[in-house]
C-alpha cells in the first residue's frame, strides 16, 4: 500500500489550491462577521423602535432566522433565484446568507444583554435630556456590547466552522478543496481528518484572540 | 403543481428529519449528562479526558466531521450507517456543547443540598441521580433549547449522506419543476414550524416538572 | 454503654488546628448541647461523627463500634445519624413529602406506598402534613426546620444532630424550636445540638458542654458558668448573652 506516501505527494502537490481555499474561508469568515455584527446592530437598534410593528416586525426576523437552517436561506438563492433570472455567485449567496443570519443571532445576543442592564441609568439620562438616539450610542450600546463581548467572539467562531457549509453551494473554499484532494487518492479519512485538525487549529487561535478581546473590554463593576 | 401539492411533497421528507433531529438530540442529551456526570463526580483521572472531548467536538464543524465518519471511516475498514453517522458527528457535536450547559447549571445546585445528601448516607451516584441532575436539568432549559434548535438547524446535513429528509425532497422538486423559490420558501416555512413546535414542546415540559424557587420562566 | 463516645479527638486543617482533644459522651436518650464562639469548630466536631469530615487524630465509638476503622460503611454510619443543617438544605426541586420520602425510597428501598407512609407519619408527627406537596421555597424557615427534622427522624436515626438550629430563624422562634426538642427528647429521640444560643441553650438543658480554642473547657450549668468560673471569657461568654436575652 503507498497509502501515505501518495497522500502525502498529492498533498504537497494541491498544497497552492487547499492554500487559496483555506484564504478563501478566512476572507468569508472575516466578511461575514464583520457584515454580520454591523446588521445585527441595526436589528438591534430597531428591536427597541417606538413602533409597535417595527418592534413585531424585527421579532419576527429574529425568530425566523434563528428557527431556520442557514443552508435553506443559501439554497433559496442559489437554486431559487434563478427561477427570475438572477444568477448570485456563490460568495454573494454566502455573504447575503451568512449576514442575514449571523445578525439575527448577534441581535438576539444584544437584546438579552440590554434587558440586564439597569432601567434607571435610561431614566436618569432621559431625565438630563439625552434623546432617544444618544441614550442608544453613548448609554446603552456601549454598556450592551461589553457584555455581548464572549457570545460575539463565539459567534465568530462559530463563523469560521459554519463557512464549510458553503462548499455545498460551490464555492471553492477549504473544505471544497479538501474534497478535492480526497477525490484523487481516496484517502477520505486522511483528508477528513486534516481538515479537522486544521478547523480546530484555527478555532484554537481564534478562542485565545476572544480572550484577549474580553480582557481588554473588561470594565470593573459591569457583568461577568 | 401549487403551493399546498408543494408543501405535501416536502413533508415526506418530514419523518426523516424529525428522526434525525430526535436522534442527534437524544445522543447529545446522553454523552452532555454522561460527560457533565462524570466531570461532577470528580475522578480527576478521566478530567482530561473530558476535557479534550469537549475541545475536539466544540471545534471541529459538523459538516467535517460527518464527512470523516460517513466517507472517511470506510477507508479505515468501518462502515457507518447514515443515520449512525448523523448520531456519531452532530450528535456527539451537540452532546459536548450540553455537556459545558450542563456543567455551568451544575454550579448552580447548592453546596449545601449535596453536603445534607451526604450526610444522609446517599452515595455520590445517588446524589447526582437523584439531587443535581433533577435540579441542573431545570436549571439547563435555556440552554438545552439553544443546542436542540442547533441540531435542527443542522439536520439538513444528513442530505450529503443520502438521507431524504425535507432539503433532499426540495433538491429532488426543485430539479424537476425549476421552482426553487418556492419550494425553498415552503422548507424554510417548513422548518420554522417545526421549531416553534419544538419549542413548545419543550416550554410544555419545562412548566409541567416546573418547581416554584427553581429556574427561570 | 454510651451512644456515642468522643475521645481525643483532634482535626487540622492544614497547620490551623481547630479540634485539639475533645473528649464527648452521649447517652442514649440524651440531650445534650455543645456551645462556644463562632468559628472554636462546633460544625466540625459535628461533621467529624458522621465523617463528613475526616478526623485527624483520636477515636469517636458510635454504639461502640470505631467509626475510623477501615472496614466501616460510612454510608450505613451517616444513614444512623440524622443532621440537620443551619439552613436547613430541604432539596429544592422537591416538595415537603418528596424531601421525606427521598431517603426512604433510595437507601432503605422502600416501596413508594411505604415510603410516603412513614413520611405523612413524621410530617404529621411535626405538624407538616398539610404543606406536604409545598416546595421549599413557598414555606417559612420554621417550617423548613420542621420538614428538616422529619426528614432525620424519618430515617429512625439512633441520634439527631442539630447545627444552629435558630440561627436562620426569627429570634421570637427560640421557644417554639425549645419546646420542640423538649418534646421530641421526651419522647425517646437522643439529640446532640450545637449553638451559640443562649437563650435556645437555657430552655433545653440544665448543663452544657463549651468548646473553646479547640477543646470542651468546661461541662457545667449555665448559671455556674456565668457567675462562677474562674475564666473571665467563659464568664463574660454566659453572662453577656444571658443578660440580653
Ligand atoms: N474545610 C475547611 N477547610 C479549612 N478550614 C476550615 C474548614 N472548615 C472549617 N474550617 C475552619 O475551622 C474553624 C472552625 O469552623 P467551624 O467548625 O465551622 O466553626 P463553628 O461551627 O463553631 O462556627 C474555622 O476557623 C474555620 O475557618
Ligand atoms: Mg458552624
Amino acid at each position: 500500500m503507498n497509502g501515505w506516501s501518495g497522500f502525502q505527494r498529492d498533498l504537497v502537490e494541491q498544497m497552492p489550491l487547499i492554500l487559496a481555499g483555506l484564504r478563501q474561508t478566512l476572507q468569508l469568515t472575516v466578511i461575514i462577521s464583520v457584515t454580520g455584527f454591523l446588521f445585527g446592530l441595526v436589528v438591534f437598534y430597531f428591536s427597541n423602535s417606538p413602533y409597535r410593528w417595527v418592534r413585531s416586525l424585527i421579532q419576527g426576523y429574529i425568530s425566523f432566522f434563528i428557527g431556520t437552517p442557514l443552508i435553506v436561506l443559501l439554497f433559496l438563492m442559489y437554486y431559487g433565484l434563478p427561477q427570475w433570472g438572477l444568477k448570485l455567485s456563490p460568495f454573494l449567496v454566502a455573504v447575503i446568507g451568512f449576514t442575514m443570519n449571523v445578525a439575527a443571532y448577534n441581535a438576539a445576543y444584544l437584546t438579552t444583554a440590554r434587558n440586564g442592564l439597569d432601567p434607571t441609568e435610561i431614566e436618569s439620562a432621559r431625565a438630563q435630556g439625552f434623546g432617544r438616539g444618544q441614550i442608544f450610542r453613548w448609554i446603552t450600546l456601549p454598556q450592551v456590547l461589553r457584555l455581548s463581548v464572549p457570545a460575539l467572539t463565539n459567534q465568530c467562531i462559530g463563523n469560521l466552522k459554519d463557512s464549510s457549509v458553503a462548499f455545498l453551494i460551490q464555492y471553492t473554499e477549504f473544505f471544497a478543496r479538501i474534497q478535492e484532494l480526497a477525490a484523487t487518492n481516496f484517502q477520505f479519512f486522511k483528508a477528513y481528518l486534516l481538515a479537522a485538525g486544521v478547523y480546530l487549529g484555527l478555532v484554537s487561535i481564534l478562542v485565545l484572540m476572544a480572550r484577549q478581546v474580553e480582557k481588554w473590554t473588561r470594565l470593573p463593576g459591569l457583568g461577568r | 403543481m401549487n403551493f399546498f401539492e408543494l408543501v405535501a411533497q416536502l413533508a415526506q421528507g418530514l419523518v426523516s428529519t424529525v428522526v434525525v433531529t430526535l436522534v442527534c438530540s437524544g445522543t447529545g442529551m446522553a454523552v452532555g449528562l454522561t460527560v457533565a456526570g462524570l466531570r461532577r463526580m470528580g475522578y480527576a483521572r478521566v478530567v482530561p479526558f473530558l476535557d479534550g472531548f469537549t475541545y475536539i467536538f466544540r471545534g471541529v464543524p459538523v459538516l467535517v466531521l460527518l464527512f470523516l465518519v460517513y466517507f472517511g471511516l470506510p477507508s479505515v475498514g468501518i462502515k457507518v450507517g447514515p443515520l449512525l453517522a448523523m448520531a456519531l458527528s452532530l450528535g456527539l457535536i451537540a452532546g459536548a456543547y450540553l455537556a459545558e450547559v450542563f456543567r455551568g447549571a451544575l454550579d448552580s445546585v447548592e453546596a449545601s443540598e449535596i453536603l445534607a445528601a451526604e450526610a444522609m448516607g446517599m452515595s455520590r451516584f445517588q446524589i447526582l441521580t437523584s439531587i443535581e441532575f433533577p435540579q441542573m436539568l431545570r436549571l439547563a432549559v435555556p440552554g438545552m433549547i439553544n443546542e436542540f434548535t442547533s441540531i435542527l438547524k443542522y439536520s439538513p446535513f444528513a442530505y450529503t449522506v443520502g438521507i431524504a429528509e425535507i432539503t433532499k425532497q426540495a433538491m429532488t422538486l426543485t430539479a424537476t419543476t425549476l421552482r426553487g423559490i418556492e419550494i425553498y420558501l415552503a422548507v424554510g416555512v417548513l422548518y420554522f414550524l417545526i421549531y416553534r413546535i419544538l419549542l413548545a414542546g419543550v416550554h410544555y415540559l419545562e412548566k409541567r416538572y416546573q418547581v416554584p424557587g427553581l429556574g427561570t420562566t | 454503654m454510651a451512644l456515642i463516645r468522643i475521645r481525643n479527638l483532634v482535626k487540622q486543617f492544614g497547620n490551623h488546628t481547630v479540634l485539639d482533644g475533645v473528649n464527648l459522651d452521649l447517652q442514649k436518650g440524651e440531650m445534650k448541647v455543645v456551645m462556644g464562639p463562632s468559628g472554636c469548630g462546633k460544625s466540625t466536631l459535628l461533621r467529624c461523627i458522621n465523617r463528613l469530615v475526616e478526623p485527624t487524630s483520636g477515636t469517636i465509638l458510635v454504639r461502640d463500634q470505631d467509626i475510623m476503622g477501615a472496614e466501616v460503611d460510612v454510608r450505613a454510619l451517616r444513614q444512623s445519624i440524622g443532621f440537620v443543617f443551619q439552613q436547613f438544605a430541604l432539596y429544592r426541586h422537591l416538595t415537603v413529602l418528596g424531601n421525606v420520602m427521598l431517603g426512604l425510597r433510595k437507601l432503605r428501598g422502600m416501596s413508594r406506598a411505604e415510603a410516603e407512609a412513614q413520611a405523612l407519619f413524621q410530617l404529621n408527627h411535626l405538624e407538616m402534613a398539610d404543606h406536604r406537596d409545598k416546595y421549599p421555597s413557598q414555606i417559612s424557615g420554621g417550617q423548613k426546620q420542621r420538614v428538616a427534622i422529619a426528614r432525620a427522624l424519618a430515617m429512625d436515626p439512633a441520634v439527631v444532630v442539630f447545627d444552629e438550629p435558630t440561627s436562620a430563624l426569627d429570634p421570637v422562634m427560640v421557644r417554639e424550636v425549645a419546646d420542640l426538642f423538649n418534646r421530641l427528647n421526651r419522647e425517646g429521640v437522643t439529640l446532640l445540638c450545637v449553638t451559640h444560643d443562649l437563650a435556645l441553650a437555657s430552655q433545653i438543658a440544665n448543663r452544657v458542654l463549651f468548646l473553646d480554642q479547640g477543646v470542651i473547657r468546661a461541662d457545667d450549668t449555665l448559671e455556674n458558668l456565668a457567675k462562677h468560673h474562674p475564666n473571665d471569657q467563659v464568664r463574660a461568654f454566659f453572662g453577656e448573652k444571658e443578660g440580653r436575652s
